[in-house]
Formats: structure tokens, sequence, C-alpha cells
């Protein structure tokens, strides 16, 4: 069973009196104990797919989607309060920016003993409260601070960057998620300090059986640890499928476009040739291509790119698009169903 | 036919225009402009549209009520005071005085202030910090005790109040205008002219300003609506304009003794009071709103 | 913090040159002879003019005299008051705490009211009752304070009898002064009409305190609101939302503690402002006040009186502005090491 299965959600923000779909139609799906990694550009919406998950988006921001099943539990139909106390216990999220997502004026032990679920602890308060501090330190302990102790009694901009993101995860990892949304974890430190809290992640996965929900603008970098990809461009679905099948065979132009711009999986590659990279840049929301958004920067783009594709799914490798990147076979197949949409729309 | 633009072009209005647009799009802060520029209008032509002297009273019309009162004389549409000057002449005049005045008080000192602001943003050093605490300590003064201490050197008095009151705003546009400015200049756009090779004075005047001048006009409305305190409030403590001349605080204070009798001597002039600052403020919200909107984007 | 201190402390001693300086030059700048300015011995014989020519050095250099005129303030030696020929010292002494009284009680009103009433807006941003509040609180800062001392006066103490209108207690009442600060000389004093004289002075200050406080809530509504609304979109809210915190948790744990931060650091500007409201609103409520005292010495051109009142309510301004910033560095862990 899917612990986590989304189907068709889209965010909408209201600007100028003019809808914008930063977020169009995407579908995700997480297994238990799957570590899945959602790709794209800045600005492509996966930061904001993520935080609509969690249910922390501000009110400018509208979200609503097709199914939203969370352990078979259909969230949406379920109130705001319900939902919000099924995915505060279940899900747990880490930001980007460590630093600016601790309050500055408060220890970091009061802040990861305030995430500690209250139903764990027994007794009086004042035991309570000598609970919730052997907890905490136990949780620093888990994500490998060395001097728990200091570290609870000091203030966010007294420890680094790398420090401040083992206590997010510390703080997320408090109440026992079933599902770690990791949203760019390492932007902005250093390799080997990424290395170190992807190492972290990895073993918690392994240990905990805790699913973990990597977000990250770089695909090469999140390969070595994920087992399933997700790929977005622009608020649209472009493909997913297992790491492998995303890296060594991919469907989409423009997955093929971030693979073959990555120096390190084209290590054929004649010495001081040019990597490859798609024409132009990101569209901006403001002005959005209609049908399939990649298709001014595609190589392949044809006239029945102005309609956006549907996702086929060949043997669980998901793609969204009318001419994917198949044998020969079957995409004519694929051609010839793309065309008849085109002609139905018409 | 030849078209003008084949594409879909953004086009980028200066950041005056973009601020203009967006102030032109909130009602409330219109609703304030205009009502700002019709006290400018009636500061200027105040005194012609007045229909009797503001100075020289009607002995047979003293302390009629409003003309919406019983008693009341439609030639006296505000009713007089209790030497019989109509009071809708008095808040006319007085719109010259305490509105208008405290506008041309506004406007020479951003001038002198931005000026000044500007120029010792460049400075460095010594002299730059021994200009920041100077600028705490002033700035720590309130500003009508410091236009107090100002009136009564020069003495009491409209012009000594007008010179106080400019006195008193010109260090707080000076500090406006140096911290804005060494605020911009430490962007990267202002870099890269400075390494174009752009002069001190060609960076100020092309690169900084245009990216300053909403605050500072946010600053000038905040130092238009103390200027119009400042100056009733000196006027009411008969430290500012002196008796005949109908002032707004001036007026409230001379109304003063009749309050029981004649309310509206003193309800007219702080209402006007009310109505300028509340225009002023107005327009001020409508610049730091369309700041932020600008900002936010 | 350490460095703090020793940076507050050298700014607050700058400041008390610049601010001594400033009065000393008051005296050269006053109409009239600086000597009689600064001494306010105006109906002085020519022997005790010589005298105070000695006590003042008038003969030596510019930067001495005012080495001696330091000298003659640290000592506590105000001069006189030309006016009344009473000693200004004293005469401060006996009003300053009156003012003292009235800021701090209205102080007090204006962040006890808009404090809460900005956090509202803030939360509810947006909404019609962030806009209810916003344009009360620009009416607030843009009525004339004595105009709205007045129709207070009108209103609630002629109209409606609910409060008196003048003075700081009733006369009936004989409190011995101890510290100056009228409560605790009442709370002090053994007299039998103890606690009818502690109400009668609560009834004074009433209305005075809620018109001078007005201007100054209206503007801490503005700070709440704005800093409460930037505080709510950081990303450490955010954070805690998805740590599963109640909407009440992030208000009252997180929110509140790092947006009075920013509204603490306002608190001493702020305040300079409520003493100018405070000056006028003495006069109107006839509140034995040192802000009352100045504006008589004006109208009475006691040049010694307004040199010696300035200095003094600077000074106080400024030490509550350095005090404002202690609490503000004590609460706020990151502004103590710089």
């Amino acid at each position: 069973m899917n612990l986590l299965d989304i189907r068709n959600l889209s965010i909408e923000l209201l600007h100028d009196e003019q809808r914008i779909l930063a977020v169009d139609k995407v579908s995700l799906s997480m297994k238990e104990g799957e570590v899945r990694g959602l790709v794209g550009e800045s600005g492509s919406g996966k930061s904001l797919l993520a935080q609509a998950i969690v249910g922390v988006l501000n009110d400018k921001w509208h979200v609503h989607a097709d199914r939203f099943h969370w352990r078979g539990v259909d969230l949406l139909r379920l109130s705001i309060a319900e939902r919000k106390v099924i995915l505060s216990r279940d899900i747990a999220m880490i930001f980007q920016e460590p630093m600016a997502c601790l309050d500055p004026t408060t220890t970091i032990g009061e802040q990861l003993s305030e995430a500690i679920d209250e139903q764990s602890l027994t007794g009086f308060f004042w035991q309570k409260k000598q609970q919730r501090n052997q907890a905490a330190v136990k949780l620093l302990h888990k994500v490998g601070i060395k001097k728990p102790d200091t570290c609870l009694d000091s203030y966010p901009h007294q420890l680094t960057e790398t420090l401040c993101q083992r206590v997010m995860i510390a703080i997320a990892l408090a109440r026992r998620p079933m599902l770690l949304i990791a949203d760019e974890p390492t932007a902005a430190m250093e390799n080997t300090n990424q290395g170190q809290i992807f190492r972290l992640l990895a073993s918690l996965n392994q240990l905990k059986k805790m699913s973990i929900l990597l977000i990250s603008h770089d695909l090469e970098n999140i390969t070595h640890w994920t087992n399933t990809i997700t790929v977005m461009y622009s608020g649209q679905f472009v493909e997913a499928g297992t790491t492998e099948q995303i890296f060594n065979k991919p469907l989409h132009p423009y997955t093929k476009a971030l693979v073959d711009s990555s120096p390190s999986a084209n290590f054929h590659l004649p010495a001081k040739s040019r990597l490859m990279t798609l024409p132009g840049s990101i569209p901006i929301l403001q002005h959005l291509p209609i049908g399939c958004r990649l298709g001014p920067r595609c190589p392949r783009a044809q006239k029945a790119c102005v309609i956006a594709p549907t996702v086929t799914n060949f043997h669980g490798h998901k793609v969204s698009c009318h001419f994917p990147l198949l044998p020969i076979k079957s995409s004519a197949k694929a051609v010839k169903s793309s065309a008849k949409a085109v002609k139905g729309a018409c | 036919m030849a078209r003008d633009k084949i594409y879909l072009e953004e086009v980028f209005p200066s950041p005056f225009m973009q601020h203009w647009q967006i102030f032109r799009k909130t009602p409330v802060a219109m609703a304030g402009f205009s009502c700002f520029i019709f006290l400018i209008v009636l500061a200027i032509f105040g005194p012609i549209l007045a229909p009797h002297s503001p100075v020289e009273g009607q002995l047979d019309m003293l302390l009629l009520p409003p003309a919406w009162h019983a008693d009341g004389n439609v030639s006296y549409l505000l009713g007089t005071d209790e030497l019989g000057r109509d009071m809708l002449s008095r808040l006319m005049y007085g719109t010259s005085l305490t509105f208008g005045l405290s506008f041309v008080v506004v406007i020479t000192s951003l001038i002198v202030g931005v000026v000044i602001g500007s120029l010792s943003a460049l400075t460095t050093g010594l002299k730059s910090s021994f200009l920041n605490h100077f600028l705490d300590v002033i700035l720590s003064i309130p500003s009508l005790l410091l236009a107090i201490i100002i009136v009564a050197i020069l003495g009491p008095g409209i012009n000594n109040t007008v010179w106080a009151v400019v006195m008193v705003l010109i260090p707080q546009f000076i500090h406006i205008t140096r911290y804005a400015v060494k605020e911009e200049s430490r962007k990267d756009y202002v870099l890269a002219s400075r390494l174009d090779g752009a002069s001190k004075f060609r960076i100020l005047y092309y690169s900084i300003f245009p990216n300053i001048v909403d605050r500072i006009m946010s600053q000038a409305t905040l130092a238009q609506s103390a200027a119009i305190l400042d100056i009733a409030t000196l006027g009411f403590l008969g430290l500012g304009a002196q008796i005949p001349l109908p002032e707004w605080g001036a007026t409230l204070a001379n109304g003063l003794d009749l309050f029981y009798i004649a309310p509206w001597t003193v309800y007219l002039p702080g209402l006007a009071i009310l109505f300028a600052v509340v225009a002023t403020n107005l327009v001020g919200e409508g610049i730091r709103h369309a700041l932020k909107l600008r900002k936010d984007r | 913090m350490l460095i703090f201190t020793l940076r507050r402390l050298s700014l607050f001693i700058f400041t008390m040159i610049l601010l001594t300086v400033l009065s000393f030059s008051l005296s050269f700048l006053f109409p009239g002879d600086a000597l009689v300015n600064m001494s306010g011995a105006i109906n002085a014989t020519p022997a005790q003019l010589t005298n105070l020519q000695q006590s003042y050095q008038t003969q030596s250099n510019i930067f001495w005299q005012y080495i001696v005129y330091l000298e003659h303030i640290i000592n506590g030696n105000l001069g006189i008051s030309m006016a009344s020929q009473s000693d200004i010292g004293k005469e401060i002494l006996s009003l300053l705490p009156a003012t003292i009284e009235l800021s701090l009680a209205a102080l007090f009103v204006a962040m006890l009211i808009g404090i809460p009433l900005g956090f509202i807006a803030a939360i509810k941003h947006n909404k019609a009752t962030d806009n209810i509040i916003l344009s009360v609180s620009m009416l607030g800062y843009s009525i004339p304070v004595f105009w709205l001392g007045l129709l207070a006066i009108l209103t609630f103490s002629i109209t409606l009898g609910w409060f008196p209108s003048a003075g700081k207690i009733s006369l009936l009442f004989e409190i011995e002064l101890i510290t100056g600060i009228q409560f605790i000389d009442i709370l002090l004093s053994d007299s039998p009409y103890k606690w009818q004289a502690f109400s009668d002075a609560t009834a004074h200050i009433i209305l005075p305190a809620f018109v001078v406080a007005m201007a100054p809530a209206t503007i801490f509504i503005r700070l709440a609101r704005t800093s409460m609304i930037e505080v709510l979109e950081t990303s450490y809210i955010k954070a805690a939302n998805a740590k599963g915190l109640t909407f009440q948790q992030i208000i009252f744990r997180h929110a509140i503690r790092n947006a009075l931060i920013k509204i603490i650091r306002h608190v001493g500007l702020q305040f300079a402002n409520l003493i100018t409201i405070a000056m006028v609103t003495e006069v109107i409520f006839s509140w034995p006040g040192i802000g009352r005292w100045l504006i008589e010495s004006i109208y009475h051109r006691d040049y010694t009186a307004i040199q010696s009142g300035l200095l003094v309510l600077s000074c106080f301004i400024f030490v509550v502005h350095i005090f404002t910033d202690f609490i503000y560095a004590a609460l706020n862990p990151l502004a103590r090491g710089k």
C-alpha cells in the first residue's frame, strides 16, 4: 500500500486578479521505506508542493487535488483541523536555510522539547520536564551531535549551519514521523557537510524505516541516496521512475537534458566538447506557455505540444510527454495516441 | 501594416512610475491625495475666495452659531467668534498659514536635508561617526521641544515658528537620506556602476536617487503632518502665530475662553487640523503601501 | 554584554557632553547677558555680579568657562529662576516626579492598549478587524493633542462628570512629599484618608494619562502590527507550524516574543515623543509638571529656567532611551554580542 498518494494536485496563486497555476496537476506517490527524490530547477514548484503536502502555505495560495491519500485515509474528506493532526503526527519537514527556521530568541532545548509528543510523557509536570529534557538529549544523540548539553542551552545563531540542520532533523524526528520531507536540506552548505547530512538521512531511512522525500535542484547530487525520482519542470510533472530508469534511460527530453548536462554522467564525452543544455531559461510565472510548459525550449516539440500531455506509464516508469524518447516500436504508438488527443481537442 | 511590437514585451517603468501606478490603484490613498491637492489649492487661493475679512469683525454679529443652527445666518456659514469675525474666512486664511506654511517648511527642509544628507553619506571615518552620534542626540530630543527652545531663543511669532520647524525637520531629512544612501550604496548595482568608473556624484544622481526617492517622499509626508501639528501646537501655546492671525492653533486657543458658550470656535479649527493631518497621513500611508508592494514583487 | 554596556556608556557620555554644550551655548544665544542668563541673577547688585563672575570664571577662555559650568551642574547648581528668584534645581526636583508619573502612566496605558491591538490586527491581516484597527489608529495619531484634551475635558469631566479636569490631586488631601512620586507618597503616608487620597489621585491621572497615551498607543499599534506580520512570515514560524504546534502555541511561544523585541527598540524613541505630548497636556490639565513649568518660563522669558529645564528633560529622555536599549539587549540574544 502506498504511504502517500497524491493525484493531480494543483496550486494556484492570485496575482493582480489573475490566477496563476504555479503547480499544474502533479501526481506523487510514496511507498513505505522509500527514498524519493523530487528534482527540478529552482522555481519549478517543488518547495510549493512539499509545503502544500504539510499544509503550511499561507492564504495567498489555493491548493486542490483529485486525490490525497495518506496511508489509505482520504485526507480531502477530513476537516482542516483533523488533517493537521494526522499530518503533524506522521509527516515532518525540514527546510533549506536551517538557521532561519529556528526561532532566534529561544534556546535549542526549548524548541526541541516543545516538538516532543505530549502523549509519550508520563507523570507530573516536573517529571515531564525531566523526561522532555532526556528525550531532547536522546534526539540530539541520534542526529550525531556530540555535546548535547551545550547544544541545548545555545541559541541558533551560536551554532553552525550544519549543526542547525541536524537540530532541525532532531526536531523532525521528535514525533517519530513516517515520512520526512527534506526541502533542499543542504542548500548553501559545503560539500563535506552535505555528505554528512545525506548520510544521516540515509541511516535514518535504513534504521527507522522512515520514508524520505528529498527535494533538490541537483539531479546528480541526490542520485546516490534515492530509490526513486520524480522530475518536475515549471510546475508540471515530467517523469517519475526508479533512479536507474531516470538516470540511464530517461524518457522525457527534459530529463534527458538534465542527465546530459551533468559531466559525471557523461564521462565518455570527448574532452573540451560542450555539455548539452537546453536553450532559453525557465519561464516566469506571469508568462507560462500553454500546453506542455517545456514546449518553447524542447528540441522535440511539435504542434501537439500546445496541449498538455497526459501521463503514460511504461512498466512503472511514468512520463508526461507526447513524444517520449522510446525505442522505435512503442514510440509510434504513443505518437498515435497523442495525435488522437490533439484531434479530439481541436 | 507594420506592427510596433511583435513580441510580448515587459515594459519596466522607472521606480517612481511603478510607485505611482500602485499608488493610483489604492482608492483610500487617492482620496487622501485629492484632499491634499484641495488643501494646497485652498492655501493658495483661500484669501481670494474667503467671503469676509479674517481680522476685522462685524460688531453686530458676535458669536453667531453655524448656519445649520436655528440662530445661524447663511452669510456666516460656520458662524462667528467673539469679535464677530467669520469662522469660515478665518479657517480659509488659516489654511494658507497652517497648511501652506507647513508645506513650504517641509519643501525647504527637504531640499536642505537631502543635500546635506547625501553629501554626508559620502563621508567616512571619524567625521561620519561624529555626525552619526550628533544626529542621534538631536533626534532623541522631541521635535516639538526643540521647536519650543528655538522659538524661545528667537522670540514668539509666526516667522520664528517657521524657522524653528524648518530647523527641527532638517536633521530628520539628513538622517533618512543618509541612511537610505548608505544602505543603497552597499548594494551590488552601485558597486557595478562604481566598477564602471562612474564618479561619486554620478552614482548618487543616476543610480541611488531614483531608488530612494519614494522613501524620502514618505518621510516628507511624516514631516508634513508633524509640521502642521507643531505649527498649530505652538500657535495654541501662544508661542507661534500672534493674536489677530487666523492660524488654526491660535484660533482654537482664542476660542478656549468661550468653549462652553460657543463650542464651534473650538470644534472647527480642531477639525480643520485633523482633516489636514489625516489627508497628509493618508497620502503617506499610500506611499508606504506602494513601497511595500513594490518591494514584495 | 560588557562591550554592549561600554558602548552605551560611551554614547551616554558623548550625549551628555553634547547636551551640556548645547545648554551652555544657549545662555549666549538667548537675548541678554550670558552670565545673567546662566545664573538667573537678574536683580543682582554689582558686588553680587563680581561674585558670580568669579564663580563662573567669565574672564577665562570659553573652554574653561564650559568646564566651570559643568562643575556647577554636577554640583546641582542650576542657577535661580529669573521670574521667581527661587532655586531652579529644587523647583525641578519637585516638578519632575509629576511628569515622570504622568508619562510613565501614559506609556503603560499606551503599551497595554497599543501592542495587543496591533497583534490582533496582524493576526487578522487583510481582514475587516485589521482595517478597522488601522483606520482608528490613523485617526488617533492625526488628532492634535490639545484638541483631544479639550474634548476629553468637555465630555468626561463637564458633561459626564466622571473625572476631575485639572490638577493631580484634590486640594483637600495633604500629602507629604517624600519621593515626589505621588502614588508612592500616598502609600507611605500615615494619613487616615490614605485610600480616599489614593482613589482621588487615580481619578485625577486617568484623563491626562489617556490623552497623552493616545498618539503613542496608535504608534504602538502600527509597530506591533508590522513587526508581528514580519514575524509571522518568517521561516521559523513556518517550521514551527510544520512541527505540529497549534496556532496558539506558535503565537504565544514564538511570535509574541520575537515581535515584542522589535517593539521594545522603539519604546525609547517613542518616549521622547510622549514627553512632548505630555508637556502640552500638562498645560491643558494644569498638571504641576516640568512641561507646564517650562512653557510658563517661556512666557516669562525666564531664560535660566528654560536652559536648565531643557537640559534636565533631555537628559531624562536619554536615560530612558538607554534603559530601553538595555532591556532590548537583555531580551534579544542576538544584540548582546554587538
